[in-house]
């Protein structure tokens, strides 16, 4: 009987499922986080009887046949990139992104990562930092005597320097973009990296080339809909449930088999 | 008297294959696309066991036989994911996809796209459009999906998924990875598309749950009646081969 060993990739796939939207609600704070999804596939069928097998010599063909599956299986956890909320932050060095593109993290590893989260800081020399302390690419120094920094919303860096009476443009910031933005790796820390699904970053400025662009003083939340969440959560525990009680229903009746004299 | 047993066999036999079913569709509750399955039984009549020399003739002998397993096509519910490249089917249709194998027919609809720019499913085979695979530049933005499967992008019309549908849409076989496989694709007239959804599996969990403790219960009291049966026999070798008989 196969039902035990259907019911338990039923079984197996609804954990999945669990620890994904677990995961979701566990981010539903994280600046910049994209929540996943669990895609699932059924698995190949046995087929008992062909359809299309003749069942006489009149050339009549079996209609319909028997097909029985043997359950399922996790495709894929896409993330949905959707764009998330943004909240006003009122600090200098948050930065959302409005629409497409990523911001760069020069990691310690030499890879780059790309980021939706924002939320900047200086370093002691003045270079713009993520908040673990990543050099935001390409660098952009602040001098120390730099004040009223404002960034435009095509990604131009100003500040008045000392005294001055009019703005030095410090920098520019750049967005990266990718044909398969769901194909990219998720690195932790809220960073992505790219891989051969994603294809290779295409760089830009904000505001140009379908790049979205950048609000200062502001911060993308994450597109974490804890409504929807929860009411996953629970259809994936009742379909737990159910599978559990095929696993339970078909042990009765290989129970009334052995019990048989 | 063994006729008996034989046919609580041949029951017992296809209310196995039936709970493999039922733990089938259950397994696949949260499949998008997936379509539940069910097994026709039929009688299958002993042609021997005849004989009309007996006062009253036989009786003929009814087997039970698994005769096809239906798919059951109705349509899941539609849940709105926000997501732009997910499409939910309206209708009896299927959207088409290149396999290795051949085209083969989806109504899962979670599509993504892969690092060339192709619109593919979730197992990286294309979805075809009326010429052919889809495919779009890095530059392209806010894709939109019409009802009746027009591609719109920020860089204009990019071709229209290819839709079909079937005069007999039970006949199609299964080829796993919510596909299927079949003859005599007509195109689609009366089905569209909705962007930002996806269709939810069609299994009723109540259902499958009230056919599986229906399995349960008539396999279990096969069971009892093939052990009254034994009993019977018993008795029967018992009383007769007693010497006081």
């Amino acid at each position: 009987m196969k039902a035990l060993y259907i019911a338990s990739t039923g079984m197996a796939a609804q954990e999945r499922n669990v620890e994904v939207i677990s995961n979701n609600i566990a981010n539903m704070r994280t600046s910049g986080f994209k929540r996943q999804r669990v895609e699932f596939q059924d698995l190949l069928y046995q087929t008992y009887r062909r359809s299309g097998a003749s069942t006489s010599d009149q050339g009549t063909q079996v209609p319909v046949g028997i097909e029985v599956g043997s359950g399922v299986r996790t495709a894929a956890t896409p993330r949905i990139m959707s764009q998330g909320s943004v909240t006003q932050t009122e600090k200098d060095l948050d930065i959302a992104i409005r629409g497409e593109g990523f911001f760069m993290v020069q990691l310690p590893d030499g890879r780059t990562g790309y980021t939706r989260d924002g939320s900047f800081e200086r370093d002691s020399s003045g270079l713009l930092v993520n908040v673990d302390g990543y050099q935001i690419m390409p660098g952009i120094t602040i001098p120390e005597n730099a004040n009223s920094l404002s960034i435009s919303a095509d990604g131009v860096v100003q500040a008045y320097i000392g005294t001055d009476s009019a703005p030095t443009q410090l920098g520019q910031l750049q967005l990266a973009r990718f044909v398969n933005k769901s194909g990219l790796e998720s690195a932790g820390d809220n960073n992505f990296v790219e891989t051969a699904a994603s294809g290779s970053a295409q760089l830009g400025v904000p505001n140009t080339d379908g790049m979205g662009n950048v609000l200062q003083g502001y911060l993308e939340s994450a597109n974490v809909n804890p409504v929807t969440e929860i009411a996953d959560l629970i259809a994936a525990q009742r379909a737990y449930e159910m599978n559990a009680r095929v696993i339970s229903g078909a042990d009765e009746m290989l129970q009334a088999t052995s019990q048989m004299r | 008297m063994d006729n008996a047993q034989l046919i609580s066999l041949s029951r017992q036999m296809a209310l196995q294959r039936q709970m493999d079913v039922v733990a089938n569709n259950l397994a696949n509750l949260n499949t998008t696309g997936f379509k539940a399955e069910s097994l026709l039984f039929e009688d299958y009549i002993s042609p021997t066991a005849e004989d009309d020399l007996f006062a009253g003739a036989d009786r003929d002998i009814h087997f039970t036989q698994d005769w096809s397993s239906l798919h059951d096509m109705g349509a899941g519910p539609i849940v709105s994911t926000g997501n732009q490249l997910d499409v939910a089917i309206e209708g009896d249709g299927f959207l088409v996809v290149q396999t290795a194998a051949g085209e083969r027919y989806t109504r899962a609809g979670s599509l993504q796209i892969d690092a060339s720019g192709a619109l593919v499913d979730l197992n990286g085979n294309p979805v075809l459009s009326d010429l052919g695979p889809i495919r779009f530049e890095p530059s392209e933005t806010s894709i939109t999906v019409a009802k009746n499967g027009a591609i719109l992008t920020n860089e204009g019309a990019k071709g229209a998924l290819r839709i079909v549908e079937f005069d007999d849409p039970r006949a199609l076989t299964r080829a796993g990875n919510n596909l299927f496989s079949g003859e005599g694709a007509n195109r689609a007239t009366a089905t569209s598309l909705v962007q930002g959804a996806l269709e939810q599996s069609n299994v009723s969990g109540v259902t499958e749950i009230a056919n599986m403790i229906r399995v349960q219960r008539a396999y279990a009291s096969m069971a009892q009646m093939m052990q009254r049966q034994d009993e019977v026999r018993r008795t029967a070798i018992q009383r007769l081969g007693s010497l006081n008989a």
